[in-house]
């Protein structure tokens, strides 16, 4: 599951997701990092579910992490997508692909919902969800 | 056999044709069928090979005759959905260019659309004006049209299906937003454009077999090459058509206009040509791998004319295909503007057409010219440049230097931008006014502290232009001018740029 983790200026400078990953064990992978003084904002993706993953969510929020499961980012007009391609290369996490007919796929996992694609789509055919990452995540 | 000794005539192909008999394949099958039988084989049992293209083709337009109204007006301005069509023609023709930009909304809706729209069979918005006269009293018209109300919708496109076309990408350190896509900093992406292996010109590359007169799928309906297109530039391999075709036959799932982000308007038009297998040399062409055609991907950072943009590495079209490209050891992500999977689309049309007999083939009234290449534009007249108008005393200050020290030297010579040199002249970095007073509020001690390090920088030989251009990009009001070893030699700002402007006006 991929969740965005939002730390407020009180904690932003504690090791939480490094202590959530020693203590779970669980291989989380930053997909995507805004750190400065005042907060941080992490896209990361938990290899796991159920009550493990629960596990997971409660300890960043007992640290103080606001957390926000992302569910759908993105929405593509299959009507208007040529499958040209302009919006593969500038995807930070190859989340939008061609598959072998060149058709154009997309990750929902990949996706970071940095809205990149947005602009780069000559065909106006794809969309940023607008609660794309703001759907608070089920609490345990 | 002699490699251009005739195997088969267009009218012996076109015969078999009529007859059902015709062997007709699309370039990837041919591709396959010379890599098993080899190409000697494949030649002798091919008759076609069918190519196809989609992608963004901006020298595209329509010549358009809307019908006189009551009373009659020689329309001397139009719009159609506010997007102006040319009216240097005759009363009621003109010409809706695919690159036009509509005047209320922008980037986001141009002439490529309302081609898309018509071919559509949309209704659209038509206003023209005029000065009147005896002959055509009306000045103003105001209605709506679709295509079936007019008399002709010509496409006439002045260049279509480059041969190949150069990749790009990125060495500044910001986003681009150009025609050839996003271009994320830093080699940050690879775009490129381009059939390759399925494009017309690259399945007859000598142009044997196309040429003036020959007929084609254009847009989902029938067209004709006119002639080389614009910028053809054979001796380089980049050659390029001029064509034409019916509007009103076509379809818009093969013509769609397409918006690129902080660039402007286009029309992506899907082209397809048969290429006959008149004799072996043909065939051998049309059986190139993308592996085996190249372009250059070249850098559009440095903002020159595009053949002056450096060259950042030589790779084929197999390579850009991949997704992936090595530039300077790193991987970097590529891919693609013009759809392939559309262009393989059209190739698979065309030769069903041919196939049932829908479509046969012609001889070039004329081959297209093989010698030739581009010509750039020469700027005769004077353009003032940075030396003109830069200030050659330039107050620097080392890296060591205390703020305070620096902020002094800002009152008493009257500036704003304090560059920041080695002991030989060298810049190493910029403090502004802005900079200092922070760093005193914020009690910081030295220059090297504070500086900004990653400092935009002008050349003597560039134009104003340029540099204006730049320092609003980077929203800044001054830029140190700096020789090949980075020595500075001046300094130029918004305010000797405003300047100039003010006194070029007041001396008209």
């Amino acid at each position: 599951m991929r969740v965005r983790l939002i730390y407020s200026p009180d904690v932003v400078e504690k090791p939480i997701l490094a202590e959530v990953i020693s203590k779970t064990g669980l291989l989380i992978n930053i997909l995507e990092a805004k750190v400065d003084a005042q907060k941080g904002e992490l896209v990361v993706s938990i290899p796991s579910s159920g009550k493990k993953l629960e596990e997971a969510i409660a300890m960043f929020r007992r640290a103080g992490v606001k957390v926000e499961e992302i569910k759908e980012t993105l929405k593509i007009d299959r009507e208007k997508c040529i499958s040209c391609g302009a919006c593969i290369s500038p995807c930070p996490t190859q989340a939008l692909q061609l598959d072998s007919d060149w058709t154009l796929k997309y990750d929902e996992e990949k996706c970071v919902a940095c809205g990149t694609c947005v602009h780069a789509c000559p065909f106006d055919a794809i969309t940023l969800l607008e609660d794309a990452g703001k759907v608070e995540a089920r609490s345990s | 056999m002699k490699k251009d000794e005739c195997i088969r005539s267009v009218r012996e192909i076109n015969e078999k044709i009529k007859c059902g008999d015709a062997v007709v394949l699309t370039a990837e099958e041919m591709i396959r069928l010379a890599e098993s039988s080899g190409v000697k084989a494949a030649a002798e049992e091919v008759d076609v090979v069918t190519t196809g293209t989609f992608g963004a083709m901006c020298s595209s337009g329509v010549f358009l005759n809307f019908g006189h109204s009551d009373p009659p007006i020689k329309m001397t301005e139009c719009w159609l959905n506010d997007v102006p069509v040319y009216k240097g023609l005759a009363a009621v023709d003109g010409y809706l260019g695919a690159a036009a930009l509509s005047e209320t909304r922008g980037f986001e809706y141009g002439g490529g659309h309302v081609i898309e729209d018509l071919v559509s069979g949309k209704e659209i918005e038509l206003r023209a004006e005029s000065y009147g006269t005896d002959c055509y009293p009306r000045r103003h018209v105001e209605t709506t049209i679709t295509i079936e109300d007019l008399n002709q919708a010509i496409l006439v496109n002045p260049r279509n299906c480059y041969q190949r076309y150069n990749a790009a990408t990125n060495s500044s350190n910001r986003v681009l937003h150009t025609y050839m896509g996003t271009l994320l900093p830093n080699y940050g992406n690879v775009m490129f454009t381009g059939a390759g292996q399925l494009n017309p010109l690259c399945k007859d590359w000598n142009y044997e077999t196309i040429g003036i007169g020959t007929r084609i799928f254009l847009g989902g309906g029938v067209g004709y090459v006119i002639g080389e297109g614009t910028q053809h530039d054979p001796q380089s391999g980049f050659g390029t058509l001029m064509i034409r075709g019916d509007l009103k036959r076509m379809n818009s799932r093969y013509l769609k206009g397409a918006s690129f982000y902080k660039y402007g308007v286009t029309l992506y038009v899907g082209i397809g040509i048969p290429i006959p297998i008149i004799n072996e040399r043909v065939a051998k062409t049309a059986t190139l791998r993308d592996d085996e055609i190249t372009v250059e991907i070249r850098d559009y950072g440095v903002p020159s004319r595009p053949d002056r943009r450096p060259v950042v590495k030589r790779v084929t079209y197999a390579d850009l295909r991949s997704g992936k490209v090595y530039i300077n050891g790193r991987k970097i992500p590529s891919s693609s503007l013009s759809s392939y999977k559309m262009a393989k689309e059209i190739s698979e049309v065309l030769k069903k057409w041919i196939l049932e007999g829908l479509f046969l083939l012609t001889e070039p009234v004329e081959s297209l010219p093989r010698k030739g290449s581009l010509k750039p534009l020469r700027v005769r007249r004077r353009e003032p440049i940075v030396r003109d108008l830069m200030r050659r005393e330039v107050i620097t200050a080392k890296p060591n230097e205390g703020v305070e020290e620096a902020a002094r030297k800002l009152i008493v010579k009257e500036i704003d931008h304090l560059p920041v040199t080695t002991e030989d002249g060298r810049l190493v970095g910029i403090v502004t006014s802005w900079d200092l007073a922070r760093a005193i509020a914020e009690r910081r001690q030295v220059l090297s502290e504070i500086m900004t390090r990653r400092v935009i920088t002008a050349q003597e030989d560039e134009t104003i232009d340029a540099v204006a251009w730049r320092m609003a990009q980077h929203n800044i009001s001054g830029m140190p001018v700096v020789d090949e070893e980075r020595k500075v030699v001046g300094i130029i700002t918004t305010d000797d740029v405003s300047k100039r402007l003010v006194e070029g006006i007041s001396r008209r």
